[in-house]
C-alpha cells in the first residue's frame, strides 16, 4: 500500500486532521492514569478497599478499549486519511464509561460517533455530562440517614433537566451546519434555555449561538461569540475545564434545594473524625461536621469571591486603562503613575494590608482581592486600547464625526477585549487560590463558614492522623484552579488563531 | 597664526554655546525639567528673564505685531476668512445631512477664522525679518556670546550645568530619572498603606490593653504612640521613619520595628533568592525544550505538569510535602531551622513551583514567537547551524521579556511568601505581618508591607536597567529621547 511512501510529517498531518485522534489519545491517558491512582490507593493505605479495586478495574477495562479505539483511529488515519463508521461505532460502547465517572472517555467517545459535528451537538452533549455529575454528586446524599427537605423536588428539577437535555441531544444531532431549520432551532433553543436556570452554562451556551446563528439567518459564518465557542469545542482540554466550572455552578444553585446544610455548620460530637465511608463519604472533621457537604457547599462562596473579585478590577481597571490609553497625554500619565503605585505592593500583601485596617470577612476579603489586580487590567486594557486607536476604521469613525465615547464604546471596546477576557480567565484561578490562602491564614472567609480554605486550616491541625481532612479540601481547590486555567488556555487560542497554529 | 588659533576657539566656545542652548530649550520643553531648571538656577533665571522681557520690549514685538494685524484688517482679511469658513462649515453640513442651528454656525466659523488668522500672522511676522521665536531659550543663546554673562551664569547657577549635565547623557538621565520613579513610587506606597491603616476602624489600643481597660488608659497609650496628633503629622513622622530607618517601636513588644525588619527580612529574602534562581535553572531549558518541540509528548507533559503547579495553592502542597517527607517517611524536618539547609528544602521547593510554571510557560511562548519570526527563517536560509540559530538568534532574543516577568513574578514571590512562611513556621518578614495584623499593630505592618515594597522597587529598577543594557532596541530609544 501506499503507507510506506507516506512522510514522517503526512502522517503528522492526517493525525492532527482529526480531533478525534487527540481526544483519543487524551482519554486514553488520562483513564489510565485515573485506573492506577484508584488501584494504587486500594491496594496500599489502611488495608484493602474493595469498592475502589472494583472501580480501578472498571477503569482498566475502559482503559484498554479507549486504547484500542486509539489504535484503530491512527490505523484508519494513516492508510486512508478519515476514520472509517466502524471505528466510529465503538464510541458506543464507551459511552458506558461514563457510568464509571470517566468523563475524558465519555466525552471522546460522544465525540467519536457523530462524523460531522454541529458545535451545538457538542455543546449539548457536555451540557447533558454535567447535569448527570451534577445528579451523581447529589445522589451521594441518598446514603445518609435522611436527606435536606428539598431534596425529592431538586432531584426532580435536574432529573428533568437531564431529560430536556437528552432530548436536544438527540435533536442537535440532526442539525446541520450547511442549512438552517428554525423549528429543530428553535426547539432546543427552549429545552437548553429551560435546563439553563439550573445553572449549566453548556445549555446557556448551546442557546445563545443556535439563537445567534438564527438571527443573522446563516448570511454570514457566524457570530464572533460563536465563532469561538466552535473553535474552543474542539478543545477537549478547555471543554472539561468549563465542565468542571459548570458542575460547581449548578452544584452551588441546587445545593439549596438538595443538600442539607446544617451537616456543614452544625457540631456534631457523636461523629467526629470519621473516615470516609457511605454515610460520610469524605469523613467529618474535628467538629463532626460532614466534609463532603462542606466541600460541596464551600463551591459556593469559592466561585463568589473568585467571580466577585475579578469582575470588579476587570471593570474599574479596564474603565481606567481605556481613558488612558484612548485620551493619552497628561490623563494617562496621572493615570498610570498612580496605579504604579498600586502594582508596586504585591496582591497578597496589600489585601493583608487592607484586611488588617478593616477586619477580616467576606466583603472585605473581596475588596482587598479587587484593588489589588486593578493595575494589571488597566495595563492590559491600555495597551490594547493603544493598539487599537491606531487601526483605520477608528480614524474613519473621527472622520464620520463619531463623538468619543462612540469611538470608545462601539469601536475600540469591543475590539480591544479579547485578551481581557481571557486575562480574566486566568485570573480567577489566581483570586480562588488567594481566597483560600486569605482563609488559611485566618484573614479571609469568616471561620464558620464552609470554605476550602476554612476547612483546610482546620484540616491542617489533623495532619498526622487524619490526613483526609485537609487533602481533599485541596484537591477541590487544585481542580477548579486547573480548570479555570484550562479554560484561559483554551480561550485564549481560540480567540488568537495566530498562536493556536504554530 | 594667531587669528587662525582665535577663530578655532572661537569656533568651539559657539559649538559649545550652541549644544547648551540646545539642551536648555529641550529642557524647558519639558514641566518638569522646566521647573527643575528653574529650583536649580533660581538667581541666574531670574535674571535670566528680566533680560529676557527687556528684550521683548526692545525689539518692540508686541508693536509690530499690533502693525501686520492693523493692515490685515485694512485690507478685510478677517471677514474674508469668515465667509470663507461659513461656507466650508455649509458645505460639510450638507454632505452629513445634518442641521445646526445659525449662531451655532457662526461661532464655529468665528473660531475657525480665528485660528487661521493667527497662523497669517506669524508668517507674516517671521516674514518682516523677526526672528521665528523670541522665548527664553533665544535670549539664553544669545546671552552666552557674552564672556561676562558666561561667568555670571556659572556663578550664580552652576547646579543648573550639573543639571545639563546629567541632561545631555541619555544613559545617565535613564537611570537617574528611573531611581527617581522608583522613589516616587516608593513614597506612594507609604502614603497609601498609611492612609488605609488611618482610615481603619480598628481600635489597636483596645485590643492591645484588653476590654477592661479604661478611657484614661487608652488616651495615654494613644498619645504613648502619637495616635491623637492629626493626619498629616502622623503622615510625616511616618515617611520621614521610613526614609530614615526609624519606625519608632511597635505596639507590641514595644521593640524597634527596623530591629526587626533587620532580623526578619534576610530570613525570606534568602529563601526567595534562592527559590528564584532554582525555577530559573529548572525553567528555561523545559521551556526552550517545548518551544523546539510543539506538540510532542514532551512538550505536552512539561507544559501539564506546568499548570498543576500553577494550580496547586502553596500551602496545601506544603501539607502534603511535610506529610510526605516528615510525617511519613522523616527524611526532612518539617519545620525550618536557620543554619539547617535541609529544613530549608522543602520551602525553597515550595516557593518555588508557581513561579517555575509561570516562567516556563512563558519561555515557551516567548521562544514560540519569536521561532515563527522572519529573521530566523533568514538565519537558517543563509544556512547557519540549526543550535546556532536556536541559541544566538531565538533564546537570546526570546529572553527579554522573561526577564522583566521573572522581575515582577520576584516581587509576587516576595509577597506572597506569608503562607509559605506559616506553613513552615519561618520567621520571616510575612508571618510577621500577618502575626501583627490581628492588633493592628500599625508600625509593624508599614514598616514591612513598604519595606517589601521597596525591595520589589529596587529589583525592577534593576531589571529595567539591565534590560536597556540587553535590548538594543531599548538603548537607541533611550539615545533618542
Amino acid at each position: 500500500m501506499a503507507v510506506h511512501s507516506l512522510r514522517k510529517s503526512d502522517i503528522q498531518f492526517r493525525l492532527k486532521s482529526h480531533s478525534e485522534y487527540m481526544q483519543a489519545s487524551f482519554a486514553a491517558l488520562a483513564s489510565a492514569g485515573l485506573a492506577v491512582i484508584l488501584l494504587a490507593s486500594a491496594y496500599s493505605g489502611d488495608g484493602f478497599n474493595q469498592l475502589l479495586a472494583y472501580a480501578g478495574y472498571a477503569y482498566c477495562g475502559f482503559t484498554l478499549l479507549q486504547a484500542f479505539i486509539w489504535y484503530r483511529i491512527r490505523q484508519d488515519l494513516i492508510r486512508s486519511g478519515s476514520i472509517s463508521p466502524y471505528v466510529r461505532l465503538l464510541g458506543y460502547p464507551m459511552m458506558l464509561s461514563f457510568a464509571t465517572g470517566n468523563v475524558f472517555a465519555a466525552a471522546a467517545a460522544f465525540h467519536l460517533v457523530k462524523q460531522k459535528k454541529h458545535t451545538a451537538y457538542t455543546l449539548s452533549v457536555y451540557a447533558l455530562l454535567a447535569t448527570l455529575l451534577v445528579i451523581a454528586v447529589t445522589a451521594l446524599n441518598m446514603l445518609k440517614p435522611y436527606v435536606a427537605n428539598g431534596f425529592i423536588f431538586g432531584a426532580l428539577l435536574l432529573l428533568l433537566a437531564a431529560g430536556l437535555q437528552l432530548i436536544s441531544l438527540l435533536l442537535a444531532s440532526r442539525l446541520d451546519e450547511g442549512r438552517l431549520n428554525p423549528y429543530l432551532m428553535w426547539t432546543i433553543i427552549v429545552l437548553q434555555c429551560i435546563a439553563a436556570v439550573s445553572g449549566n452554562l453548556f445549555s446557556l451556551f448551546a442557546g445563545i449561538l443556535l439563537l445567534a446563528k438564527l438571527r443573522n439567518k446563516g448570511y454570514s459564518a457566524g457570530s464572533r461569540f460563536g465563532e469561538v465557542l466552535e473553535r474552543i469545542s474542539h478543545n477537549m482540554a478547555a471543554m472539561l475545564g468549563l465542565l468542571f466550572v459548570s458542575v460547581l455552578l449548578s452544584l452551588s444553585i441546587t445545593s439549596v434545594l438538595t443538600f442539607d446544610y446544617s451537616l456543614a455548620i452544625d457540631n456534631n460530637y457523636s461523629a467526629i473524625l470519621q473516615s470516609p465511608s457511605a454515610q460520610y463519604p469524605l469523613g467529618t472533621d474535628n467538629f463532626g461536621r460532614d466534609l463532603y457537604t462542606r466541600i460541596v457547599l464551600g463551591a459556593r462562596i469559592s466561585l463568589f469571591v473568585g467571580f466577585l473579585s475579578t469582575a470588579i478590577p476587570l471593570v474599574i481597571g479596564g474603565m481606567l486603562g481605556a481613558l488612558s490609553g484612548y485620551y493619552g497625554k497628561r490623563l494617562d500619565n496621572w493615570i498610570m503613575r498612580s496605579l504604579d503605585i498600586l502594582y508596586a505592593i504585591p496582591g497578597i500583601l496589600l489585601a493583608i494590608a487592607i484586611i488588617a485596617a478593616f477586619g477580616a470577612g467576606t466583603m472585605n476579603l473581596i475588596l482587598a482581592l479587587s484593588v489589588g489586580s486593578i493595575p494589571s487590567y488597566a495595563r492590559t486594557m491600555r495597551a490594547n486600547v493603544l493598539q487599537v486607536s491606531t487601526l483605520e476604521y477608528v480614524q474613519a469613525a473621527r472622520a464620520f464625526g463619531s463623538s468619543d465615547w462612540v469611538i470608545l464604546t462601539k469601536h475600540i471596546l469591543p475590539n480591544a477585549a479579547a485578551p481581557m477576557i481571557v486575562q480574566c480567565t486566568l485570573t480567577i484561578g489566581t483570586a480562588v487560590i488567594s481566597t483560600s490562602s486569605l482563609s488559611f491564614l485566618g484573614l479571609g472567609v469568616e471561620p464558620h463558614i464552609p470554605e476550602w480554605g476554612n476547612i483546610l486550616k482546620l484540616g491542617s491541625a489533623y495532619l498526622e492522623t487524619h490526613s483526609f481532612t485537609a487533602i481533599y479540601p485541596g484537591l477541590a481547590i487544585i481542580l477548579l484552579v486547573l480548570s479555570f486555567n484550562f479554560l484561559g488556555d483554551g480561550l485564549r487560542d481560540a480567540l488568537d488563531p495566530k498562536i493556536s497554529r504554530n | 597664526m594667531k587669528g587662525q588659533i582665535a577663530t578655532e576657539t572661537t569656533r568651539n566656545s559657539t559649538n559649545i554655546t550652541n549644544m547648551l542652548a540646545i539642551s536648555f530649550r529641550k529642557m524647558l520643553q519639558q514641566p518638569v525639567y522646566r521647573l527643575l531648571l528653574w529650583i536649580a538656577g533660581a538667581p541666574f533665571m531670574i535674571i535670566l528673564w528680566i533680560a529676557h522681557r527687556i528684550r521683548l520690549v526692545k525689539e518692540n514685538r508686541h508693536g509690530v505685531s499690533s502693525l501686520i494685524l492693523q493692515e490685515l484688517q485694512d485690507q478685510g482679511v478677517p471677514e474674508q476668512l469668515e465667509q470663507k469658513a461659513r461656507e466650508q462649515l455649509a458645505r460639510k453640513h450638507a454632505f452629513f445631512q445634518t442641521t445646526i442651528p445659525q449662531e451655532e454656525l457662526e461661532k464655529e466659523a468665528r473660531s475657525l477664522a480665528q485660528i487661521r488668522l493667527k497662523e497669517i500672522l506669524a508668517e507674516r511676522t517671521h516674514e518682516d525679518g523677526l526672528a521665528p521665536s523670541a522665548d527664553l531659550a533665544s535670549t539664553y543663546h544669545r546671552l552666552l556670546g557674552r564672556p561676562e554673562w558666561i561667568v555670571l551664569s556659572v556663578l550664580l547657577g552652576w547646579p543648573l550645568y550639573v543639571l545639563m549635565a546629567l541632561f545631555a547623557n541619555p544613559y545617565l538621565r535613564y537611570v537617574l530619572e528611573r531611581l527617581v520613579m522608583a522613589l516616587g513610587v516608593i513614597i506612594g506606597v507609604a502614603f497609601l498603606v498609611f492612609t488605609i491603616l488611618y482610615i481603619s476602624p480598628m481600635n489597636p489600643a483596645a485590643s492591645m490593653l484588653g476590654e477592661t481597660a479604661t478611657a484614661e488608659q487608652i488616651a495615654a497609650f494613644n498619645q504613648l504612640h502619637g495616635l491623637d496628633q492629626p493626619y498629616f503629622i502622623q503622615l510625616w513622622h511616618s515617611l520621614k521613619g521610613i526614609l530614615t530607618f526609624d519606625l519608632g517601636r511597635s505596639f507590641v513588644g514595644n521593640e524597634s520595628v527596623t530591629t526587626a525588619m533587620a532580623n526578619k527580612f534576610p530570613v525570606t529574602l534568602t529563601l526567595t533568592v534562592i527559590s528564584t534562581l532554582l525555577a530559573i535553572i529548572i525553567a528555561l531549558p523545559i521551556g526552550i525544550i517545548s518551544a523546539t518541540r510543539p506538540n510532542s509528548v514532551f512538550d505536552y507533559t512539561f507544559m501539564f505538569i506546568a499548570l498543576l503547579g500553577l494550580s496547586i495553592p502553596n500551602f496545601w502542597q506544603g501539607l502534603i510535602f511535610i506529610l510526605n517527607f516528615s510525617i511519613k517517611l522523616s527524611w526532612l524536618p518539617a519545620t525550618y531551622s536557620p543554619g539547617n539547609w535541609l529544613s530549608a528544602l522543602m520551602p525553597i521547593v515550595v516557593l518555588g513551583t508557581g513561579f517555575t510554571a509561570s516562567v516556563a510557560r512563558m519561555t515557551r511562548s516567548s521562544m514560540l514567537e519569536i521561532i515563527h519570526e522572519d529573521y530566523i527563517m533568514t538565519a537558517r536560509a543563509k544556512g547557519l547551524p540549526r543550535n546556532r540559530v536556536l541559541w544566538r538568534h531565538a533564546v537570546t532574543n526570546a529572553l527579554i521579556p522573561i526577564v522583566t516577568v521573572i522581575g515582577l513574578l520576584f516581587g509576587g514571590l516576595l509577597g506572597g511568601a506569608a503562607v509559605t512562611e506559616k506553613v513552615f513556621n519561618i520567621s520571616g518578614i510575612g508571618s510577621y505581618i500577618v502575626d501583627r495584623q490581628f492588633i493592628p499593630d500599625i508600625p509593624s505592618i508599614m514598616g514591612g508591607v513598604v519595606y517589601t515594597a521597596i525591595a520589589i522597587s529596587i529589583v525592577n529598577v534593576i531589571v529595567d536597567l539591565l534590560y536597556a543594557f540587553i535590548d538594543p532596541r531599548i538603548r537607541s530609544k533611550i539615545k533618542q529621547n
